[in-house]
């Protein structure tokens, strides 16, 4: 199996705070991997030093191999790599369908006919095609994120970095936006995913991480980490989380 | 009381004439200082220390001194070092120069204001730094920009009377030497402050509905 994206031994600090201590982490490509922990345990903070909006202090990260570092040509690096925010960070000035063509159009050099193409087509696998005129602030945070997940896939990246995609939305609207996310990963998308939603992990993860602290505490089959932790932090999380 | 706006009517004609060199002063002073504005901005907001710096001193010594200094200097201490400028041009650098500094940080708080996760999102996709800046920051920088960049040309328009004391013939030195003439003061300095008052209402209407037409966007 092929290895997506490797960490080893980084070190990622914001000012005297260390975030990350010493994290070592490989995604294989098709994995799907689901990381919970509670916040401030750096969750974040590894998606975001994956696709470099952070630079890392120390330890290496490679991208299908390929150390990325100061040499390594970002745009090209980020074209390759999806993201999802937990606060959507659609571009309100844009409607939805010129929110989803723009990357391809400016970074892509796709002509308009064709990104209009690919964007229709993502748009009504997220089923949102009737969406595509409309404004952003005039959604749901459902369907917003949803919209940001068909941005993102236009790109057609290797793989998708979900930042707490859910955290942001009303409990009604969870479920489509994690409805989208199964099919994604259905399909073979190859994804990291940070969240609560502990359902989804146990459905979708084959492999759920555990953080704590800047350090990955437990790694397990949803299976085992969810029925058996063998961790005392671990056990204390979880038995927090179903209360 | 004895009010005659009767010859201030039949001077109306000159005192208009006026009127157009203060549109002239101040539309040219505008232009030339949101450029100056817009290259102020992004000297303060880059990373490069010496950019910054510039900037930096732009603002604090333009809005630390007074605009009849900055225009003094301009016109009446510059040709002691062999630089001589026409009244116009030292008139509308000056003003340029002034309202420059407060469109830098009209618009340096513009773009601020735009939500930190928008640049992320826009270089998630792959978009360049300046891309993102121009595609995604600067639109919605421009719109919040508004309404603080009507206000401050509102006070150039106004500002530019104070262009009369460096020997322009716009508005206000019009109704002046229109007084020499009639002695009527109260009459011309209200005709003055209603022809004002008419200017800035017509640039106050244009810029609700500019306003008006974004916020539909």
């Amino acid at each position: 199996m092929k290895h997506m994206v490797e960490m080893e031994n980084v070190h990622k600090s914001f000012g005297s705070i260390e975030v990350l201590r010493g994290l070592n982490l490989v995604v294989d490509e098709g994995e799907k991997v689901v990381i919970i922990g509670p916040s401030g345990s750096g969750k974040s903070t590894i998606l975001r030093c994956i696709n470099r909006l952070e630079n890392i202090q120390a330890g290496t990260i490679r991208f299908e191999g390929v150390e990325i570092n100061n040499k390594t040509d970002l745009c090209a690096l980020r074209t390759n790599i999806g993201m999802v925010f937990q606060r959507f960070n659609l571009f309100p000035h844009k409607t939805v369908l010129e929110n989803i063509i723009e990357a391809p159009i400016q970074v892509k050099t796709l002509n308009r006919q064709e990104a209009v193409k690919i964007a229709l087509q993502l748009l009504e696998r997220v089923g949102l095609a009737e969406k595509r005129d409309a404004y952003p602030p005039q959604l749901s945070g459902g369907q917003q994120q949803r919209v940001a997940i068909a941005r993102a896939l236009a790109m057609n990246p290797k793989i998708m970095l979900f930042d707490e995609p859910t955290s942001a939305l009303d409990p009604e609207l969870v479920g489509e936006v994690l409805g989208v996310m199964k099919s994604l990963a259905d399909e073979g998308m190859s994804m990291i995913v940070v969240t609560h939603e502990l359902g989804f992990a146990r459905e979708v993860a084959d492999r759920v991480i555990f953080m704590d602290q800047g350090v990955i505490v437990e790694v397990g089959s949803p299976k085992e980490f969810f029925e058996n932790p063998q961790q005392e932090r671990t056990k204390a999380f979880l038995s927090c989380m179903r209360h | 009381m004895n009010l005659d706006y009767s010859v201030i009517l039949s001077k109306l004609p000159i005192l208009l004439q006026g009127g157009i060199v203060t549109l002239k002063v101040s539309l040219f002073a505008l232009l030339i200082g949101m450029i100056f504005g817009l290259f102020g901005a992004l000297f303060r907001i880059s990373s490069n220390r010496v950019l910054n710096s510039i900037g930096f001193v732009y603002v604090w010594i333009i809005r630390g001194t007074p605009l009849m200094v900055q225009l003094f200097i301009l016109y009446f201490g510059l040709p002691q070092l062999g630089i001589k400028l026409s009244s116009m041009t030292a008139g509308i650098l000056g003003l340029a120069v002034n309202t420059g500094a407060y469109v830098t940080e009209i618009l340096r708080a513009g773009i601020q204001a735009v939500d930190k996760g928008q640049m992320e999102a826009a270089q998630s996709l792959g978009m360049s730094y300046s891309k993102a800046m121009v595609r995604i920051i600067a639109p919605q920088a421009v719109k919040i920009s508004i309404p603080p960049l009507v206000n401050q040309f509102i006070m150039t328009l106004k500002n530019s009377s104070i262009a009369s004391l460096v020997t322009i013939t716009e508005l206000l030195r019009t109704g002046e030497q229109l007084i020499y003439t009639t002695f009527r003061s109260f009459e011309v300095y209200t005709t003055i402050g209603v022809i004002y008052l008419i200017m800035n209402s017509i640039f106050m209407v244009i810029a609700n509905q500019l306003e008006r037409r974004m916020a539909q966007k």
